[in-house]
């Protein structure tokens, strides 16, 4: 019944060739931050862990992880840009990967990188790695070597939600609805970070490597003038022995990530899929050709089927009201076998395409099937036709039927995401299970051309060359601020993936998803 | 031609009856004992019986058992196949007490030709060179002294077993003084194998070849010789390689060897089928000696089926029905050249020892030329209660090249797996220089020791191999399944490589084996090495590896944590090590503490002593309870803390221990 979709891209084709070139010369250098972050604190660093007898946290995260299991990295460019780049990836990895056939979220501190110290935006990976984790339903592994909250930026870290003091509320809530929380103790543990162990189910501390306490030796030394050692104080034989803090008493790193593996191997399995799934297989076009197939230039307007014949298995996709609402593409394919339903933009959205969307919405919602979102968006119409048409009540149905679905919504941005779009398209705020960037995709309340234009009219100034300067100002901040290293350095993506692994990207976050059962199906008013 | 006969033996040569038998239209009864209960000669016949528990002695060495296996089957004949009863002249009387027809040679001619003394006597009777010796009853170690100092010219001298076989109670003396320490070892061996420590000297030949002829002999007076078998390629006396014609007979030795085997069986009154041995010295060809008479069908009797075109069993039951020999002496031709190679479960790394197992792999080789009599199928258990032959591959060509070259590609194509055995190093062997010219000798094996253990690289290439089929299953595994199964090694910067540690069973070394890629198209890292690596599954157990390009075809098998591979006649195996914490409870070292708050009882160390773990320190009393307080690890006691009638609190330290590595 579904239509096997064929590409209209000419691979022989100047354009193909070009649009590939630039879509690989955007993929080099997002390898280039990823290799950044990959070395962490660098190789001085790594040599002083080794010298410990410590492993390095990407070891420790494989050695954790089954022989061959994928490990979707969240956030990886966390922090990119900020602090004077002394944090790459926040000194935190967190991700989801397989330990004896279960998926599980692993939040693994990089004492590489400044001791693993909580900066802010170390804070808020840890924070947005445990959400994932709670909508989910992922157990948590924490694999803690850390001194502790960065304390020049004290005032960012500490109060606010989303800050450290979340992590320890989001454990005790995730243990409540049964989600493990499981630690090893391969470090440092201090003040506040103590209670990541602490408030585990199970954990483990590595014998004369791994400490628990809430003030250090200096602290206690300082407060009550006693002297005694880090090991002495809050050391793997104390707290198995003596205060319980900890579970199991490790000889090593690898014998600890042995013995989380136990643990893990002791919890529970998902129950089935509460979606349809079938036996997957490969799309019929072939997925490499996808950059040579999609401009990487946001400004030029492309079919998204192009993208879904990539994407979607054996590249069938069953499209609902292919001619109605045009711009916005709307139907039912199936996803490393699971069943999805994918809305992608074709252009501005119209009361026509809101009114399709909420519409194709409200199906999926009903049919149990999780939605994919491919957002490369301008905004909703505007003029006096559009808002005689009620395109604000049409596209406040979508967005109203994009906020209470249930099912998982996963959303990559492949273009521009601006203004009301971003809402109705499912961004952040509307809470999609994962969300990820394409390097070219561009993300701001509006286009800096347009944002430059309003600013400008609205302004005061007469002279043309001043107004050029400001229109060049404003256009130079929306193009910084809406790059996505700068959007996933601040947490508003789940990372920035290269389109040709979008597939594989998806395809394991929507199996990650199907760890949680579906909710009750809600209703808002919509306004007729 | 006899209705039914019972094959009362086991492995190789009961499959190799038995499919005689069906040939003929003879229905065939296999015996077993409960360690074969599922073996292929068991299969393999139309009627089976149990005989009794594993060991020979309550089975296939117990006459009585298998006596009444013959009464319960109406059997009308027994083949006794080699070993076991096959040269037991009570079993053959039984027998024939009976009524029923022992497949061998008359129980006065196995009693006669079993007792060497007198098959020598009979030798020499009948004109055949023999080797000078001393052999009669009694014979006291003084008489063997004297022999030797009369004529230095005897030296070096072999000491035997009155009773031996299979190289046991055998000593070669080069020198007077060392001739009183292995007589005294001899006879000690003699006895403690054979129950007789009776014993005999006789000249030994220092660089020998064995050349043995086969005999046939109708009741009716017809004796036949069909042609020689080397059998020079031994190990301590075992027989690894035959082969017939021997490179070193000519057609006149032949003829003079064949007459001489034919007079002495005349003289002894053989019938049925029976092997003459001799020695050649492989220094001078004309000078050869009588050793021995093998009243039985010999292990290697199918070299000499593959030259002659003769089945040997067919004719044994000829004879032994009492019916004539179809055949004259000029009907017997030797055509061509075979050759066979002994498989045995036995570790060449390991001086040869005998090894056990499962045979969780096996693949026979087959083609022109080509036979295998095999007593073992894939799932045979492998136990310790029989000799270690597994099965026998012989070839034949038109040449001894011929040959060589067949043996040498039925050995590359044979698959064993889940037990050590000789067959790579058979491979080996048979490639040596002097082999191939066939300048064999009996102690030629003794000085291949490269022949031994496989390449250092080919192990490495099994390590990568077994990687490769472990990455395979893994994107098998992944086939039409979750994402989280068929994204092997999935990262965003692409897919990361996925790495095993392999300990090798056979060296113990550790091999960390790396693999980035799909099997379609993969690069291997192990010990610092890159191999690129093409792999294809071929179904069961079989998968087609390419490395760097050059194709193998590897058998492999899977035994828990083991992991068996081969490409060859070589199987390696090896541990797949995963992470398991070996350190569950660390132990505490420093000191013991007080459990429970209590009354010590008594110190039962004090400072200075050494103690092992599990050794009681403290004996204490807590709530009407004694506890006794034990050594948590080998430890020297620092100091003792308590004494008798010491009350303590929890937690005290009652010890102070230091743990001793």
């Amino acid at each position: 019944m579904s239509i096997v979709l064929r590409s209209h891209a000419d691979p022989a084709s100047a354009e193909f060739a070009a649009n590939a070139e630039a879509h690989a010369e955007l993929a080099r250098d997002l390898r280039r931050q990823w290799a950044r972050v990959h070395a962490g604190g660098g190789e001085q660093a790594a040599e002083r862990q080794r010298a410990r007898g410590k492993l390095l946290p990407r070891e420790r995260v494989d050695l954790l992880l089954d022989r061959g299991s994928p490990f979707l990295e969240l956030s990886t460019l966390a922090a990119h840009g900020m602090y004077e780049d002394q944090s790459p990836g926040a000194g935190i990895i967190t991700g989801v990967g397989r330990v004896h056939g279960r998926e599980v979220m692993v939040i693994c501190n990089d004492a590489t990188v400044k001791g693993g110290s909580y900066f802010p935006m170390t804070a808020r990976k840890h924070t947005r790695a445990q959400e994932i984790a709670l909508q989910n339903r992922l157990p948590c592994v924490y694999l803690v070597d850390s001194g502790g909250g960065y304390l020049p930026l004290q005032d960012e870290l500490f109060p606010d939600v989303r800050g450290f003091g979340q992590s320890f509320y989001n454990q005790a809530n995730m243990s409540a609805e049964g989600i493990p929380q499981v630690a090893a103790v391969l470090g440092s543990c201090t003040a506040g970070g103590a209670y990541v162990p602490a408030m585990c189910d199970e954990n483990v501390i590595v014998r004369e490597q791994g400490t628990i306490f809430l003030g250090g030796p200096p602290l206690v030394k300082a407060a009550t003038g006693e002297e005694v050692s880090a090991e002495e104080l809050g050391g793997g034989e104390l707290h198995t022995r003596v205060s319980g803090v900890a579970d199991h008493l490790a000889a090593d790193d690898r014998d600890a990530l042995a013995i989380l593996r136990s643990i893990i191997a002791t919890l529970p399995t998902r129950a089935g899929v509460p979606w349809e799934r079938r036996p997957s297989e490969p799309p019929a076009v072939d997925p490499a050709t996808l950059t040579g197939a999609v401009p990487a230039d946001i400004r030029t307007p492309y079919d998204p089927r192009e993208i879904i014949a990539r994407i979607a298995d054996g590249s069938r996709f069953h499209e609902f009201k292919a001619g109605y609402g045009a711009t916005l593409v709307c139907g039912f394919a199936h996803l490393h076998g699971h069943s999805v339903g994918i809305l992608a933009n074709q252009g501005v959205i119209f009361s026509s395409s809101a009114l399709k969307g909420a519409h194709f919405i409200e199906m999926c919602d009903q049919r149990e099937i999780p939605l994919v979102f491919l957002q490369n968006i301008t905004g909703f119409m505007v003029g006096p036709d559009a808002e005689a048409g009620g395109i604000a009540k049409d596209g406040a149905k979508m967005i109203a039927a994009v906020s209470v679905a249930r099912v998982p919504k996963l959303t990559v941005i492949v273009g521009g995401s601006f203004g009301a779009g971003n809402y109705g398209m499912c961004g952040r705020p509307y809470f999609p299970r994962f969300l990820w960037m394409w390097p070219n995709a561009r993300i701001s309340v509006m286009g800096g051309d347009q944002a430059a234009n309003v600013l400008t009219m609205v302004g005061r100034e007469k002279d043309p060359e001043r107004i050029e300067q400001n229109k060049a100002a404003i256009r130079e901040q929306y193009e910084r601020q809406g790059h996505p290293y700068y959007a996933s350095a601040r947490l508003w993506d789940d990372g920035v993936i290269d389109p040709l692994s979008t597939r594989d990207v998806l395809g394991l976050a929507i199996s990650a998803c199907a760890n949680a059962p579906l909710a009750a199906r809600r209703k808002p008013v919509f306004r007729m | 031609m006899f209705e039914s006969v019972l094959v009362a033996n086991r492995g190789e040569i009961a499959v190799r009856v038995i499919r005689t038998l069906r040939r003929l239209g003879v229905r065939s009864i296999a015996v077993y004992s409960d360690a074969d209960a599922d073996a292929p000669h068991v299969r393999l016949a139309d009627v089976a019986v149990r005989l009794g528990a594993g060991p020979a002695g309550d089975s296939y060495l117990s006459i009585e058992r298998v006596l009444e296996a013959l009464a319960a089957t109406d059997a009308r004949a027994v083949h006794p196949g080699y070993g076991f009863l096959s040269e037991n002249a009570d079993f053959a009387r039984a027998c024939a007490a009976a009524g029923v027809v022992f497949v061998g040679p008359p129980p006065e001619a196995i009693e006669l030709l079993g007792d060497k003394v007198a098959a020598k006597r009979v030798a020499e009777q009948a004109g055949v060179p023999v080797l000078a010796g001393l052999q009669r009853e009694d014979l006291d170690d003084e008489a063997i002294l004297q022999f030797a100092r009369e004529q230095p010219a005897r030296l070096p001298l072999m000491v035997k077993a009155t009773a031996g076989g299979g190289g046991r109670g055998m000593r070669i003396v080069r020198t007077l003084q060392e001739l009183p320490q292995a007589l005294a070892a001899a006879r000690r061996e003699a006895h403690a194998g054979f129950g007789d420590d009776s014993i005999f000297v006789e000249r030994y030949v220092e660089r020998a070849r064995h050349i043995e002829v086969q005999l046939l002999a109708d009741a009716h007076g017809t004796v036949l010789h069909l042609g020689e078998r080397e059998c020079s390629l031994q190990r301590r006396h075992q027989k690894v390689v035959e082969e017939c014609p021997s490179p070193a007979v000519s057609p006149e030795l032949r003829a003079q060897l064949g007459e001489a085997s034919i007079s002495l069986a005349r003289a002894a009154g053989y019938v049925g089928a029976g092997t003459a041995e001799f020695i050649l010295s492989a220094d001078d060809m004309h000078e050869w000696f009588f050793l021995e008479v093998n009243a039985r069908l010999q292990v290697e009797h199918p070299v000499t089926e593959l030259a002659t075109g003769l089945d040997l069993v067919e004719q044994q039951l000829i004879v032994a029905s009492g019916a004539a020999l179809q055949l004259t002496q000029s009907d017997v031709q030797i055509s061509g050249h075979a050759i066979e190679a002994r498989l045995c479960a036995e570790d060449p790394a390991n001086d040869f020892l005998p090894s056990t197992g499962t045979l969780i792999g096996y693949r026979e080789p087959a083609g022109d030329g080509v036979r295998v009599d095999s007593g073992v199928a894939e799932g045979s258990e492998i136990t310790s209660h029989y000799d270690s032959l597994l099965a026998k591959l012989i070839v034949s060509g038109a040449d001894r090249p011929e040959a060589l070259g067949r043996l040498d590609e039925a050995l590359a194509r044979l698959r064993l797996l889940g037990l050590r055995t000789n067959a790579g190093f058979l491979r080996r062997l048979m490639l040596d220089e002097e082999v191939r010219q066939g300048r064999l000798d009996t102690g030629l094996i003794e000085r291949t020791a490269d022949a031994i253990a496989p390449p250092h690289a080919a192990r490495r290439s099994a390590a990568v191999a077994v990687s490769s089929i472990e990455l395979l299953q893994l994107h098998d595994r992944a086939s039409e399944r979750d994402p989280w199964d068929s994204l092997v090694g999935f990262r965003l910067d692409g897919a990361a490589p996925v790495t095993w540690e392999l300990q090798s069973l056979d060296t113990d070394e550790s091999l960390l084996v790396s693999i980035a890629g799909s099997p379609s198209g993969a690069r291997a890292t192990v010990d610092g090495e890159a191999v690129e690596v093409v792999a294809r599954s071929l179904g069961r157990g079989r998968v087609a590896i390419a490395l760097d390009g050059t194709a193998h075809d590897f058998e492999h098998a899977t035994d828990g944590e083991q992991r068996w591979v081969a490409d060859g006649p070589d199987a390696f195996a090896f541990r797949l090590v995963e992470p398991v914490s070996e350190h569950t409870e660390v132990a505490a070292a420093g000191s013991l503490e007080a459990p429970m708050p209590g009354t010590v009882l008594d110190v039962r160390v004090a400072c200075g002593d050494t103690v092992c773990e599990g050794d009681v320190l403290v004996v204490m009393e807590s709530m009407k309870m004694e506890l006794t307080l034990v050594a948590p690890t080998d430890a020297v006691v620092l100091d003792a803390l308590v004494a008798q009638g010491d009350g303590v609190k929890q937690g005290q330290r009652l010890v102070e221990l230091e743990a001793v590595a």
